[in-house]
């Protein structure tokens, strides 16, 4: 039983209006290396926070090794948390030495040789005065878990790698693959979280499966291969709670003709009025850059855009905006917003002309009854704060306020990104049903997402991007949420993936 | 819906006068209350008040000027430098070049404006931080001022500038008035335009302002212009007031504008720099030295005094968290339950009962 590094037992989280986690048991034990597989929404992520403290568990119980022997827990996420502009070297000292006076100084040829050695032990020869933003991603995170380990003390521990590899390819990925399994080789516990199905079948010892909260499967190896968990992870038909509606597709609003940018190697298509077009991919497959090389919020290197039926000026949202294009940005806090000024500020800022007086004020009551309006339109509960700073609101009030932002120009083409990242369910219905809306009063909606169960429920018709490029297209008959995760995942990773961030 | 929104107003109302919003006018009221009765005979004569007002025109007109690039997110180390140099150009102008005023006045905004054209080219351009090109610019502008003056004062300047500097309307001075009209357009601009909205919201995030159709280098560049023009029209009430062209001038009015700026966001406007808290502040740091000059204190009190309220103001400002945040009472209050809300309960609205009885429920549960 000591052999048992992490415990999770019973472990049950809930947001409001959603059971994040439903009583959720897993385990891990030394020297073995667990790949915790599931959805976007699936759990993965709140499992995560809860298990690094960030989210405290409503009922249950984790324990870490036994009661004589606890065990460390270590996070290496995506964001691996390494500082670029300082070397190697200084980035595990920070991390790890105690500072038993700040002040003295440190046997530099010392340090070298035991970090280049800590080093070796992964299989890999980066130099410990090299700075990290001179490394390849795949060397960050190598030095991000040395980092870990020169912190572990004498003892066991357990590593959790959340998607480590979402923005490596090829060798990399071997390189990395190798890493993680010399850390269960030296007798840790590894936690291994990954979209990629194919590396989780090559590394993982066991494999467990979440799905809306709860563990639905749990398999040793040789007893998963990849088609299989394909299978697992995609599960049955999602019911379509929005889908059903009569979709009056018009004709084409947005073209697309051979977009060239960071990520994206010559995109075609095009989008129809009324259409709710989803855009899927993995990450570095190009699906998160589309809409914003579209828009021009990253200008283009070559290739079109045309809006009913006239070219717009690539890289230059206010030209994108004037001909009817708005853009919501995944990031609603950095991107899609500014923070300091008021929901009111912020929804009438792309266009204030229509508020606009002769003697060239803004016309106020005009603005807050317009705004009022927009906001009990896009239902934002509580009504009634349009003078809030944008940043005190949450997320799903945040993004529906973007939303409205938007909507208030009845746009021609309105872009999304994750429109419903870190949103809360009862706010995601609603955002769809805007969607919904939009598209119904002629937009055309191209939804990126991530998360192929939303894709497959609001969409008339998806777009699968591989290696910055359309590769496959589902129309509405075709598409269903497994037959777009296996477009997805089943294609493995990929040796040629660019252009990652 | 409509009673929420009349609730809404009266609060706003209610928490206009508080102490959070408007601190500065406390601390005017404590100023006075406290001078009046230990010097009151000095400090309650209207000539002292006169006096002052005149007196802070040319620093609040640099202020003013100050908030506009600070609005949208450029800092203005030069606006010291810039008032200086037009004091000093424009005196070359009518003394050295024989100029008639009214050219010599506008060539001198002219060349104001040129100058805060350049800096934002500079910061838009080259993408220098407006910290380092303001301090660059600057320097720029102190070797003009050597370069015109040869270091010394400009003297004789034509009777009738001098007249306008000195000169009074209903017991008010022309510098005192031109301020206050200067204030009105800024603050109507920033607060009531379309283009203030832009500005602000530059200021606020550039990025996201650029994907909401924002130009937003042209407005970077537009503040700096404008503050160009407003540092030279203190520059040339400067020069009118003295009578000469003095070429160590400029500096003094750096620290004194930026406290003043940063003072006045903490007022009114719930963290954004703005005209109106920005004037106050002016006009309050020099009650409060005029009040300990007149008291007889040491030499060395007001810049102490200056340097503190600054400190103390703006410290206590972001410790309340401005800006319709609630304050520390109210945060420590919800935090009991905020872990288990904070996915979908706005938190903290300020007027927000209803968003506070949530968390409170939830707390009472768990």
């Amino acid at each position: 039983m000591s052999d048992v590094l992490l415990d999770v037992r019973e472990v049950t989280k809930t947001f409001p209006g959603n059971r994040a986690l439903d009583a959720v048991s897993l385990t891990v034990r030394r020297g073995e290396i667990v790949a915790l597989l599931g959805h976007n929404g699936s759990g993965k992520s709140t499992l995560v926070k809860v298990l690094s403290g960030n989210y405290s568990h409503d009922s249950g119980e984790i324990v870490l090794g036994s009661e004589h022997a606890p065990a460390g827990i270590h996070f290496i996420h995506q964001n691996l948390g390494l500082i670029p502009s300082l070397t190697v070297i200084e980035n595990l000292d920070l991390g790890t030495r105690p500072p038993s006076g700040g002040l003295a100084p440190f046997n530099h040829a010392r340090e070298k040789q035991r970090v280049q050695k800590l080093i070796a032990d992964f299989g890999v020869d980066i130099d410990p005065d090299a700075r990290i933003s001179t490394l390849t991603p795949a060397e960050q995170t190598i030095v991000a878990i040395v980092r870990a380990f020169d912190g572990w003390s004498a003892g066991d521990n357990v590593l959790v790698l959340d998607e480590p590899t979402a923005a490596l390819h090829g060798e990399e990925v071997i390189t990395l693959q190798n890493a993680v399994r010399s850390v269960a080789a030296k007798g840790a516990g590894v936690v291994y979280i990954s979209h990629r199905l194919g590396e989780v079948v090559e590394l993982a010892d066991r494999v467990i499966v979440l799905k809306d909260g709860k563990v639905v499967a749990e398999r040793a190896r040789g007893h998963f291969d990849q088609s299989h968990l394909v299978q697992i992870i995609a599960g049955g038909e999602i019911p379509r709670d929005v889908a059903q509606r009569e979709s009056t597709i018009g004709a084409v609003q947005l073209e697309v003709r051979g977009l060239v940018a960071p990520a994206l190697r010559g995109v075609d298509f095009v989008a129809h009025a009324g259409e709710i077009l989803g855009i899927s991919g993995l990450v570095g497959s190009g699906m998160e850059h589309l809409n914003a090389a579209i828009f021009g919020s990253i200008t283009p290197q070559a290739g079109s855009v045309r809006v009913g039926g006239a070219a717009i000026t690539p890289g230059s949202p206010p030209a994108s905006i004037a001909r009817g294009i708005g853009f919501v940005p995944a990031d609603r806090r950095t991107l899609g917003s500014v923070g300091t000024l008021a929901a009111r500020e912020n929804i009438t800022l792309p266009r204030l002309s229509t508020l606009r007086e002769p003697w060239g004020a803004v016309n106020r009551s005009r603005e807050r009854a317009e705004v009022n309006e927009w906001m009990t339109r896009v239902h934002v509960h509580p009504a009634g704060f349009p003078e809030q700073r944008f940043d005190l609101f949450s997320g799903g009030n945040q993004q529906k306020i973007v939303l409205a932002k938007w909507l208030r120009l009845t746009p021609r083409v309105l872009l999304l990104d994750e429109p419903t990242q870190g949103v809360d369910a009862g706010a995601q219905a609603e955002i769809y049903e805007l969607l919904v809306e939009a598209a119904s009063a002629g937009a055309a909606v191209v939804v990126s997402s991530s998360d192929t169960k939303e894709l497959s429920a609001i969409c008339d018709r998806v777009l699968v991007m591989r290696d910055g490029r359309v590769a496959e297209e589902f129309a509405r008959d075709t598409l269903t949420e497994s037959a777009l995760v296996r477009a997805v995942v089943d294609d493995g990773p990929g040796p040629t993936i660019e252009g990652t961030r | 819906m409509t009673q929420t929104i009349r609730d809404d107003r009266r609060s706003r109302v209610l928490r206009w006068f508080g102490f959070r919003n408007a601190s500065a006018l406390w601390v005017l009221l404590a100023i006075f209350i406290i001078f009046s009765i230990t010097i009151p005979r000095t400090f309650l004569s209207p000539r002292t008040w006169t006096s002052l007002l005149d007196a802070q025109a040319v620093v609040a007109i640099a202020a003013i000027g100050l908030v506009i690039p600070l609005a949208a997110g450029a800092f203005n180390l030069a606006v010291g430098a810039q008032v200086g140099v037009a004091s000093i150009f424009i005196g070359w102008l009518l003394v050295n070049v024989g100029m008639p005023i009214p050219l010599a006045i506008g060539l001198t905004i002219l060349f104001a404006a040129a100058i805060g054209l350049v800096t934002g080219l500079v910061i838009v351009r080259f993408r220098i931080d407006s910290f380092i090109a303001t301090m660059g610019i600057s320097s720029l502008l102190a070797a003009t001022v050597t370069l015109i003056s040869g270091g010394r004062q400009i003297l004789g300047m034509p009777t009738e500038l001098v007249d306008f500097g000195t000169g009074r309307v209903l017991g008010m001075t022309f510098p005192f008035l031109v301020m206050i009209a200067l204030a009105f357009i800024v603050w109507y601009v920033l607060e009531r335009t379309p283009l203030g909205r832009r500005i602000y919201a530059t200021g606020g995030n550039p990025e996201a302002a650029r994907l909401s159709g924002v130009k937003v280098g042209a407005i970077v560049v537009g503040s700096l212009v404008a503050c160009g023009v407003l540092t030279g029209i203190a520059g040339i009430i400067v020069t009118s007031r003295l009578g000469n062209a003095d070429p160590t001038i400029g500096p003094a009015y750096l620290l004194p504008a930026f406290t003043a700026a940063f003072l006045g966001s903490t007022q009114f406007r719930g963290g954004r720099f703005n005209v109106w808290g920005t004037v106050l502040s002016v006009y309050v740091l020099a009650a409060g030295v005029k009040g300990l000059q007149l008291s007889g204190a040491p030499t060395w009190i007001p810049d102490a005094f200056n340097g503190l309220a600054l400190l103390v103001a703006v410290g206590l400002a972001s410790s309340v968290r401005i800006a319709g945040r609630p304050s520390l009472l109210d945060r420590l209050r919800s935090r009991r339950s905020a872990a288990a809300t904070e996915e979908s309960v706005p938190e903290g609205s300020d007027a927000g009962a209803d968003a506070e009885k949530s968390p409170v429920d939830s707390g009472a549960k768990s």
